[in-house]
């Protein structure tokens, strides 16, 4: 994604937007080998809960799941009971395996030829930090690139639920790393995806991720170049891991978010409650 | 008295710990080891939701233990059910028909942990029939692998149809990781293309867990593969780091208890490569509790041969294995 999109990203999608990439492939790197050198290395190791277990949801985790490990169903599935938002798991697993390959500490901005990705969530943090809540490892995230279970751009996901609770956003004081726990890539991720569907137009699956590319994708650039390629891409990442979208038995033909419970109470049923060190 | 694995190997007792003693003649017991040993199988192999909604009270057949495995089973069953890819039906008959004749011919030889066998032999020679075309039903797999230096031959004594130029090598011991250079983070035996052959693969491996399946095995041919397994696995896993609750970072590989653990990941996407290939952390940690579970019903079967009947002591008696028998001597004596 070129440095001009991420500005026009970041004008429409006002504060606090989360964004994630399209396209890339993650770089499975060690959070210790990151790109904030030094200045987070006072707080203690973050450690979130651990992955959620089977027990955890009610949802099928056997039909139509592919080839998404079997460990990692439960946190999808997880997040579409607590977004309330059925059917959504099996597209966050197609969302996974595209960003990150299922690697919850992929990394991108740390390595030979992901510059991009670093200009991009400098960028990202220059154009939002005047009208965001200040971040307490803002200049962190902005060297951070991008990562995790879900490819998430360090400063929007530091941001997010911003647009939704302003400054009670619950990520404000945590360092960048905080996305390799993915729970808390989860949160970000499903905050994310319930802003797509309930302010832009979704008329299909494939929709989601083209607004999950760029969110410009699903307004003035509709029926770009860029557009029916991300989405195409979309359409393979699903079919290559062996998740059939047409299956509504199992997704429904559009997701609904209608039934969001908030993200004060997503976050607390997905990552409980932070260290205090960055609370 | 506890009797001594050693004479499989310095090693055994410890690989038996490592699934846990238990006493054969306590329901409690029985009931607590089976299920987590199936509970264990189940998030392995994807159907802990199915395991999980069956009934936790304990057996009260007379065969306990094969009560639990049928329960297990029946979990297994239900989660392959509207789950398998369209495939290959006339495969499916192939490897279910090669699969009863190969098991039934191992009981009768101790070695059902890994079958060997001349595929023309087999029905259909292990062939079957797809767009006009004759395909072998299961992989050669005779190259050197983790568990065993190769299977070259003999080769096939009658010319195969498809192809057969070596013996038919399956590990059902370690199902659904039945292939010794193919030890991936889904076990081959997942892939095949009905449930018939997929569930008869589990039953084979699992009734290893019932002594007198367990008795009927020579347990030297598992320490065998045993042995090699550990032997070209053991300087992977000795790079990996031991795990340190509270000072794990995210998304590492540890060596936890004597498996492979992943903090924060995904251990479905994590392995080892090694001159033989790479090995799946899960195909890892799924082959090692097989071995463990073997040799802990070993354990516990023999500590218990007195009260286990005429008819597993007479198969213990006739065993192929000498430490065994030796056993069973050792039981007469102190009767």
């Amino acid at each position: 994604m070129s440095r001009s999109l991420w500005l026009t990203l970041g004008a429409t999608l006002g504060v606090g937007g989360a964004v994630f990439l399209a396209g890339r492939r993650a770089s499975a790197a060690s959070p210790t080998q990151g790109s904030s050198p030094g200045s987070t290395a006072d707080l203690p190791p973050i450690d979130l809960a651990p992955l959620p277990q089977v027990s955890d949801v009610s949802g099928d985790l056997q039909k139509n799941w592919g080839d998404t490990p079997l460990d990692l169903r439960p946190l999808f599935q997880l997040m579409a009971e607590v977004g309330k938002i059925p059917g959504a798991g099996r597209l966050f697993a197609v969302f996974a395996v595209r960003e990150s390959k299922f690697v919850t500490t992929a990394h991108n901005g740390n390595a030979t030829g992901e510059q991009d990705e670093r200009d991009s969530s400098r960028a990202a943090y220059r154009n939002q930090k005047d009208q965001n809540p200040p971040l307490k490892y803002g200049e962190q995230a902005a060297e951070f690139g991008s990562g995790g279970l879900f490819g998430l751009l360090a400063p929007y996901f530091l941001w997010t639920g911003v647009p939704e609770v302003g400054s009670k956003a619950p990520l404000l004081n945590a360092p960048p790393q905080l996305v390799f726990q993915p729970r808390a890539a989860a949160f970000g991720a499903l905050v994310y995806m319930q802003r797509l569907l309930t302010r832009y137009q979704i008329d299909d699956h494939a929709d989601l991720k083209a607004g999950w590319a760029n969110p410009s994708l699903l307004k003035g650039d509709r029926g770009s170049a860029k557009y029916h390629e991300v989405r195409a891409r979309f359409l393979d990442d699903a079919k290559a891991l062996g998740i059939d979208l047409n299956d509504t038995s199992t997704i429904p033909g559009k997701l609904d978010a209608s039934a969001w419970p908030g993200v004060p109470a997503v976050f607390k049923a997905l990552v409980g409650a932070l260290p205090k060190e960055i609370a | 008295m506890t009797p001594d694995l050693s004479y499989y190997g310095d090693n055994i007792k410890a690989l038996a710990d490592l699934a846990g003693d238990f006493e054969l003649r306590s329901p409690m017991d029985v009931m607590t080891w089976y299920r987590r040993e199936w509970l264990a199988i189940a998030d392995a192999l994807g159907f802990a939701q199915q395991y999980a909604a069956v009934p936790t009270a304990i057996p009260t057949t007379d065969d306990r233990i094969a009560a639990m495995n049928a329960v297990g089973l029946a979990a297994f069953e239900r989660s392959l059910q509207g789950g398998m890819p369209g495939a290959s039906g006339e495969q499916a008959r192939v490897q279910s028909a090669a699969l009863r004749q190969l098991t039934a011919s191992a009981r009768t030889t101790g070695e059902l942990w890994r079958v060997t066998a001349d595929p023309t032999t087999l029905p259909a020679g292990a062939c079957y029939i797809e767009g006009g075309r004759s395909l072998r039903a299961f992989y050669p797999d005779t190259a050197a692998g983790y568990f065993g230096d190769g299977w070259p031959g003999p080769p096939p004594r009658a010319e195969s149809a498809c192809g057969w130029t070596t013996p038919l090598v399956l590990h059902l011991g370690t199902f659904p990781w039945v292939y010794s250079t193919r030890l991936e983070s889904t076990g081959p035996g997942m892939r095949w293309p009905t449930s018939g052959p997929v569930l008869a693969g589990m039953q084979t491996a699992v009734a290893m867990l019932e002594p007198r399946t367990n008795l009927q095995q020579d347990a030297r041919q598992v320490a065998a593969i045993f042995r090699h397994f550990i032997t070209h696995t053991a300087p992977l896993v000795a790079r990996v780091p031991d795990h340190q609750p509270g000072r794990a970072e995210a998304g590492r590989l540890y060596r936890r208890g004597g498996l492979l653990y992943v903090h924060q990941g995904s251990l479905h996407v994590a392995g080892l490569d090694g001159p033989r290939g790479r090995i799946a952390a899960t195909a890892y940690n799924y082959i090692i509790r097989r071995f463990a579970g073997f040799f802990a019903v070993r354990r516990a079967t023999l500590r218990a041969l007195p009260s286990l009947g005429a008819e597993v002591q007479r198969l213990a008696r006739g065993s192929a294995d000498p430490f065994l028998r030796r056993q069973v001597q050792e039981v007469a004596r102190a009767g």
